[in-house]
């Protein structure tokens, strides 16, 4: 049978080092015992009655495993214990020797140990350690440490702490390890000592150890039978040492007194084949009565969901009074399974939830303005703002995202026309991941510290081109390698497009490299182009078939292959667009001359970017168009002649993109291979920019985009960095007079330009 | 999963000290155990911060929550059902 004990400190026998006897108990039970307090919380659910002992004494008991007698010094074993919690139960019996509602309660236990005790059945000598020693708790402690950090079964709610109150783990524990009051005889307070009667005297009117925040198990946490008995059937932890030499054994002879430090043995010896008590229904306050059920197992829910239910039980109980049981079984009924918490985790709204809750919490995180700022003892933090504001060209922000955007390279920007600052940047696919989508588009937040994207767009196939659909502010528009348009909204949930054009002969088949939405509110359209000189239009409504297609054919035969198009401020029927064998070409969408109209031949490479004149003023500039291509140069035209106005060749590698500034009417800037940036003024000096920087690292940078206001420009490179530059008051804002100069710079321009010609032709005449 | 990422990116923002999410009866627990002290007051807090702006404007509705102390900075990001709670420390 049963449960050994620690091992003892000398060759005693067990009932002389006073382990509680069932003697012991049994006096207890008829005594008159002391007078409760008003204050002790009686529940039937954990502690272990008056009642409780007295039957099991005068009961049957368990069917003992070996032929012991079970007598009156026989001892309280586990599996009295364990069967005590799993059977019936005593009927009451009307006239209780102790209370009605008799627990066992520190107080007896103190009033105990100051009584002086039952008369001894035989010449047991008592000890004044005559009670559950020291030593079982020690050795209980250590060799199943993980009692005080394990959550243990679910509290009972309505247990309170008080130093009257309950002996919790880490009462024990403390007292343990702490130096205790002096000892009464010449007894040695060894760690295998033992628990004398004046230790507990003296924890119990102590104030109690500091709780310590990181507490094991909870500040509630009771050493409660049902603490015991999950202590006994729990397979427990792998033991971190084998304590002094020791080993518990769980032998059925309780004769020998061999114990081995197993605890697998422990746990398993013990389990008698029950299910763990898992789910404990906590009745109301008012039931006093006895009632067996609430220890029977009810049900199987796993021991973790147990351990967080109990964490979360846990706090409450201490806090709360009595009157308050009601509402704290409440919640803990609403505190939620593991399944449960998984489930609502997975749901629609808590996703929707979280989505915009965290993207606001994470703006809020990244903010590092402190608005309690003190400036009297700091001027010098601010004299570095200073500094900045005279430079030419800042770096503002850089946007990257080690998931999405490493490895890939930017292949479209555009900033948003109703928020000025969204910008989206598309990529295309990372070779070094295979398995991740081929195209993502990331919406980035200037306005914001946080260094996230908005949003996290993909689809199947590398993004070539990319827009802010107009006059849809939440659709972002896409074209990709495979010739798909796909369109995403930021209104769903998604990641993945919501629409997307088919992949058929009606729509694309090349790669799309150019998205642009033209019109007006009511009549807009979506454009693109592939590199087959296909040229569709599609209504963002419906896109599975174009409402238009046009083929870009030079000279009836010739497909252009289209790498870029531009579309002059306010016209949506002429365009122009850029191909790779070098030539520009304007061309109409509708009209008797639809198609391509005029060839512009200059270039040497294939041209890469194109950008119409944008900036409105008193001169209508919008015949100037520039373009960027790889034979290193940047062309200015103009429609109404086929050979370049002027080329601006100070670069040193291929010019990837070119774009006018939307609101200076004589700036420009460039983006080449070799990391430069370079801003352009017609107006100061058109052999040299005006403002230039170069990229760290110098990545080849592919995409430049003005942003609405000019007064910064984003970059994309070959990196998958997003770089956004300030550009410098005196260099971005125009002034009242920049239109007429830019006029006489192109009228400069154009003669220089036919005295070139001129120049050249005499030379090949001569 | 995206909740997760997300999740453990503000965990692990600078400063950060801890994060709960709460919901209109209960909680779900994320993170230490002074959680359920936090996650209590803050719903209180939030409740009466949500119906004193209901009861000033019967259209508006609270969105954010941001109490500033002298130790630490809470935020609040409140919805019908849920909530997001985010403590940091904003000197760190």
């Amino acid at each position: 049978m049963g449960w050994r004990g620690p091992p003892l400190a000398s060759s005693q026998p067990r009932t002389s080092t006073g382990f509680f006897t069932a003697q012991d108990l049994h006096w207890l039970l008829h005594s008159p015992g002391p007078p409760l307090a008003s204050s002790q919380p009686r529940t039937s659910t954990g502690f272990f009655t008056a009642q409780d002992l007295h039957w099991l004494l005068h009961s049957p008991g368990p069917p003992l495993a070996s032929s012991q007698p079970r007598t009156s010094t026989g001892f309280f074993t586990a599996q009295d214990l364990h069967w005590l919690l799993h059977s019936p139960g005593p009927p009451l019996a009307s006239s209780q020797p102790r209370t009605s509602t008799g627990f066992f309660t520190a107080q007896d236990l103190h009033w105990l140990l100051h009584s002086p005790g039952p008369p001894l059945a035989s010449s047991q000598p008592r000890t004044s350690t005559g009670f559950f020693t020291a030593q079982d708790l020690h050795w209980l402690l250590h060799n199943l440490h993980w009692l005080l950090h394990s959550p243990g079964p679910p509290l009972a709610s309505s247990q309170p702490r008080t130093s009257t109150g309950f002996f919790t783990a880490q009462d024990l524990h403390w007292l343990l390890h702490s130096p205790g009051p002096p000892l009464a005889s010449s007894q040695p307070r060894t760690s295998t000592g033992f628990f004398t009667a004046q230790d507990l005297h003296w924890l119990l009117h102590s104030p109690g150890p500091p709780l310590a925040s990181s507490q094991p198990r909870t500040s509630t946490g009771f050493f409660t039978a049902q603490d015991l008995h999950w202590l006994l059937h729990s397979p427990g932890p792998p033991l971190a040492s084998s304590p002094a030499g020791s080993t518990l054994h769980w032998d059925p002879d309780p004769s020998t007194l061999q114990l081995h430090s197993d605890s697998d043995l422990l746990g398993r010896g013990l389990r008698l084949g029950m299910a763990k008590v898992t789910q404990v229904d906590f009745p109301p306050k008012q039931s006093v009565s006895y009632s067996k059920e609430t220890q029977t197992p009810t049900c199987t829910q796993t021991h973790t969901q147990e351990e967080e239910e109990e964490e979360m039980a846990e706090p409450k109980p201490a806090e709360e009074s009595q009157e308050e049981k009601a509402d704290e079984e409440e919640k803990q009924e609403e505190d939620l399974t593991e399944e449960e918490k998984m489930q609502l985790l997975h749901s629609e709204e808590f996703m929707a939830f979280f989505d915009r809750g965290s993207r606001i919490v994470e703006r809020a995180l990244s903010e590092r303005v402190d608005v309690c700022f003190d400036y009297s003892g700091r001027d010098l933090e601010d004299k570095e703002g200073e500094m900045q504001a005279g430079a030419k060209m800042s770096l503002n922000r850089a946007f990257s995202d080690e998931r999405w955007s490493k490895n890939r390279v930017v292949t479209c920007l555009d900033w948003s026309p109703q928020y000025p600052e969204l910008l989206v940047a598309s990529y295309n696919n990372n070779e070094d991941a295979p398995h991740e989508p081929d195209g993502v588009a990331l919406v980035w937040n200037m306005k914001f510290k946080k260094t996230t994207p908005e949003y996290t767009f993909h689809c199947q196939s590398a993004v070539m081109s990319a827009a802010f659909a107009r006059f849809h502010p939440n659709l972002v528009v896409g074209g990709t390698y495979s010739g798909q348009i796909v369109l995403w909204d930021n209104r769903s949930n998604k990641r993945t497009p919501v629409q997307r054009t088919p992949l058929s002969a009606s729509a694309h088949t090349h790669p799309v490299y150019c998205v642009n939405v033209v019109g007006t509110q009511n009549a807009h359209n979506l454009i693109s182009i592939s590199t087959d000189g296909k040229m569709c239009s599609w209504s963002l409504d419906m896109l599975s078939q174009p409402q238009d297609s046009l083929e870009l054919v030079f000279k009836q035969s010739k497909a252009v292959a289209v790498t870029s198009m531009a579309f002059p401020l306010g016209d949506v029927n002429n365009f122009v667009v850029g191909s790779e064998d070098g030539s520009v070409y304007t061309a109409c969408r509708h009209g008797s001359k639809a198609g391509i109209s005029d060839v512009f031949e200059g270039h040497h490479g294939p041209v890469t970017g194109l950008s119409c004149h944008s900036a409105g003023g008193p001169v209508d500039f919008s015949h100037l168009f520039i373009s960027a291509s790889f034979d290193w140069t940047v062309k200015l035209w103009t429609t109404k002649s086929t050979r370049p106005l002027y080329s601006f060749e100070d670069s040193c590698d291929y010019v990837y993109d070119v774009m006018w500034s939307p609101t200076h009417p004589a700036l420009f800037a460039c983006v080449d291979g070799s990391g430069r940036l370079d801003l352009w003024n017609l107006n100061n000096d058109t052999e040299v920019p005006s403002a230039s920087v170069c990229v760290n690292g110098s990545p080849a940078l592919n995409r430049v985009r003005w942003a609405h206001s000019g007064r910064e420009i984003a970059t994309g490179d070959s990196d998958g960095q997003v770089l956004v530059y300030d550009v410098g008051e005196q260099i971005c804002v125009p002034k009242a007079d920049e239109w007429t100069r830019l006029v006489h710079t192109l009228v400069e321009i154009n003669e220089n330009r036919d005295e070139g010609e001129e120049l050249a032709a005499q030379r090949l005449v001569a | 999963m995206q909740f997760e990422e997300t999740l453990k990116r503000i965990q692990t923002h600078k400063g950060v000290i801890g994060t709960i999410v709460v919901n209109a009866e209960g909680k779900t627990t994320l993170d230490n155990s002074t959680t359920v002290q936090y996650a209590g007051l803050l719903h209180q807090l939030t409740m009466k911060a949500r119906s004193t702006v209901r009861d000033i404007d019967p259209q508006n509705d609270l969105t954010f929550l941001r109490i500033r102390s002298k130790k630490h900075e809470i935020m609040v990001a409140p919805d019908k059902e849920y909530l997001l709670i985010v403590i940091q420390n904003p000197s760190e």
